[in-house]
């Protein structure tokens, strides 16, 4: 099959996935972004000083493509098998590819106005040059990759498993991996137990974008290890999904 | 056979679960180009196992199936470019409309935007559904909803289109609309593969039919043809205590009514004949397709066979 048209399907999948929230149902957008920012009221109000607020905004971006890109992976999966979009699909001229990246896309495309929105913010407290940005943007887009096939990973392995156990892991596993570790906060917060921010991709993720804004000092080779840490996840996930995963059935 | 539609040989497939469940039994069936042919079978008789087969959905675990000379297993990305389906149970997103899934599943199967517009309303005409197209799913009936499906799978311009029980829950209004647009698309040249348990769709729709049976063809032909195959070939429905009853060899009953089955004309008129001295309401006419289908899944045991 031609890239062409593996990109040109994505595409059309994506679009198909997000554009009803964005024309009919633009209080979802709405609510990412809230959600996103419930823990940005608590440090306004418990705002120990220093640069809390920037520390909760780079959490709520993350969380911005975090949370929906592992919701994507489980729910959109799930509800397309229940109700035999999926089947429809698998017996068109489209590559497998398209269909999971389309799906993955969607979501990040739905959690647009909310990252513009928060990093509005950080660029209008100062934080935000061209470089941090470029860095930014790319830590948010493997987050996304990492997010989104684990997503694609745990609905492949649970197969079997009824839409209402899916649903709810999915929203325990956005709040394990998001409202839990350092995500919102400095992991320098958690002391000597702070290396475990570096196995969660959210975290690694906020404490990468922490460091290229100069809010956390680590050093060179460590930025090195944790970009490598975050990538190899991502692959990992990438490769578990795709041994498991099957287009047609057995 | 070279040059058909759709053709199996010898095609198998075992579940294996706890228990191995042998869903198809070397199953042969040949679909000409133009044809509507339908599988006909109780529940889980095997119907969307062969579909989805042929829907490259499924693997076979034995036997060959071709669609337009492509082999489904080997060749699937080619036969996926000839083909278009819809499940049997198949749902709807609900904040799409009608015309959002006839245009993008025709853009998604790689037909132009300038294309996918007038396909997409064709298909939408076709099954009454053109007034409704800017309504999302959400706030139609389950009818209008299965048509909006279906109309994606219009839209498609795919050579073979096969439908698994495509008129289930719809009313009879919405049935016909259905089978009205399926006879149209046969008309213009296109194959459809059509599973169904209802015998008035597979009737009135059907060129060639396949009756299926715990995973085996157990009859297929022309409609007329497979009514054929029985010996009987009248029924007469008895309201009422007939006392002769046990005196015919082929009687279903069916609480306080009876259907005995005849082999002649002359024989269906001799029982009305002795209905009408007893009082009794009695109807004849020739064997419907339902009874010839009951008969060779062996239904009629269940109504206390005489």
């Amino acid at each position: 099959m031609r890239i062409s048209k593996i990109v040109r399907d994505t595409l059309i999948i994506a679009w198909i996935k997000s554009y009803p929230d964005f024309r009919r149902n633009p209080l979802f957008l709405l609510l990412i972004t809230m959600i996103s920012s419930i823990p940005l009221f608590f440090i306004m109000i418990f705002n120990s000083g220093g640069n809390m607020i920037v520390h909760g905004l780079i959490g709520a971006m993350v969380s911005s493509v975090g949370f929906v890109g592992v919701m994507a992976g489980i729910q959109d999966i799930s509800w397309d098998r229940y109700v035999k979009i999926r089947e429809m699909i698998v017996a068109m001229p489209v590559h497998p590819a398209s269909y999971a990246l389309g799906i993955a896309l969607a979501p990040l495309l739905v959690s647009i106005p909310s990252l513009i929105f928060f990093g509005a913010l950080i660029a209008a407290l100062g934080f935000m040059t061209l470089e941090t940005l470029t860095w930014t943007i790319l830590s948010l887009v493997i987050t996304w990759a990492a997010m989104s096939t684990l997503g694609f990973m745990i609905s492949t392995y649970l197969l079997k498993s009824s839409m209402m156990v899916l649903s709810n892991l999915s929203n325990l596993l956005g709040i394990g991996l998001i409202f839990i570790p350092p995500v919102y906060y400095s992991e320098a917060q958690l002391g000597g137990l702070s290396w475990l921010s570096i196995i969660i991709p959210t975290s690694n993720a906020a404490g990468l974008i922490r460091s290229h804004m100069g809010l956390l000092a680590l050093s060179a080779e460590n930025v090195i290890v944790r970009w490598a840490v975050l990538i190899a996840m991502t692959v990992v996930f990438i490769v578990l999904t795709s041994v498991k995963a099957k287009w047609r059935e057995n | 056979m070279e040059g058909d539609a759709v053709n199996s040989v010898r095609l198998c497939k075992t579940y294996h679960s706890k228990d191995a469940i042998e869903a198809l039994k070397d199953v042969n069936i040949n679909v000409s180009r133009g044809e509507l042919f339908t599988l006909l079978g109780p529940n889980g008789a095997g119907k969307t196992t062969f579909l989805r087969i042929i829907a490259t959905q499924l693997l076979p675990t034995g036997g060959d199936a071709m669609v337009l000379d492509h082999n489904v297993v080997s060749e699937a990305e080619e036969v996926r470019k000839h083909i278009a389906v819809v499940p049997q149970d198949v749902a709807t997103y609900n904040n799409f409309t009608p015309w959002e899934y006839a245009y993008y599943f025709a853009r998604l199967r790689g037909i132009r935007a300038s294309d996918a517009k007038p396909k997409a309303e064709q298909a939408l005409r076709a099954v009454d559904l053109w007034e409704l197209r800017n309504r999302i799913c959400q706030t139609l009936s389950g009818g209008e909803k299965k048509r909006a499906i279906i109309a994606s799978v219009l839209s498609s311009d795919a050579d073979v289109l096969m439908l698994d029980e495509p008129t289930s829950g719809l009313d009879a209004v919405a049935r016909r609309a259905v089978w009205s647009a399926l006879r149209e698309l046969v008309r213009n040249g296109k194959t459809i593969l059509l599973t169904t348990h209802m015998m008035e769709e597979a009737e009135m729709v059907s060129d060639r039919l396949a009756i299926v049976n715990k995973g085996s063809v157990v009859a297929s032909g022309r409609p007329d043809e497979i009514k054929g195959l029985v010996k009987e070939k009248f029924r007469v429905v008895i309201s009422g205590d007939f006392s002769q009853l046990s005196s015919y060899a082929e009687v279903a009953k069916l609480g306080d009514r009876s259907i005995v089955y005849v082999k002649t004309q002359d024989e269906a008129i001799d029982l009305l004949k002795a209905t009408l001295k007893m009082n009794l309401r009695a109807e004849a006419s020739p064997v419907t397709l339902e009874d010839v289908f009951v008969k060779m899944v062996g239904g009629l045991n269940n109504h206390e066979n005489q």
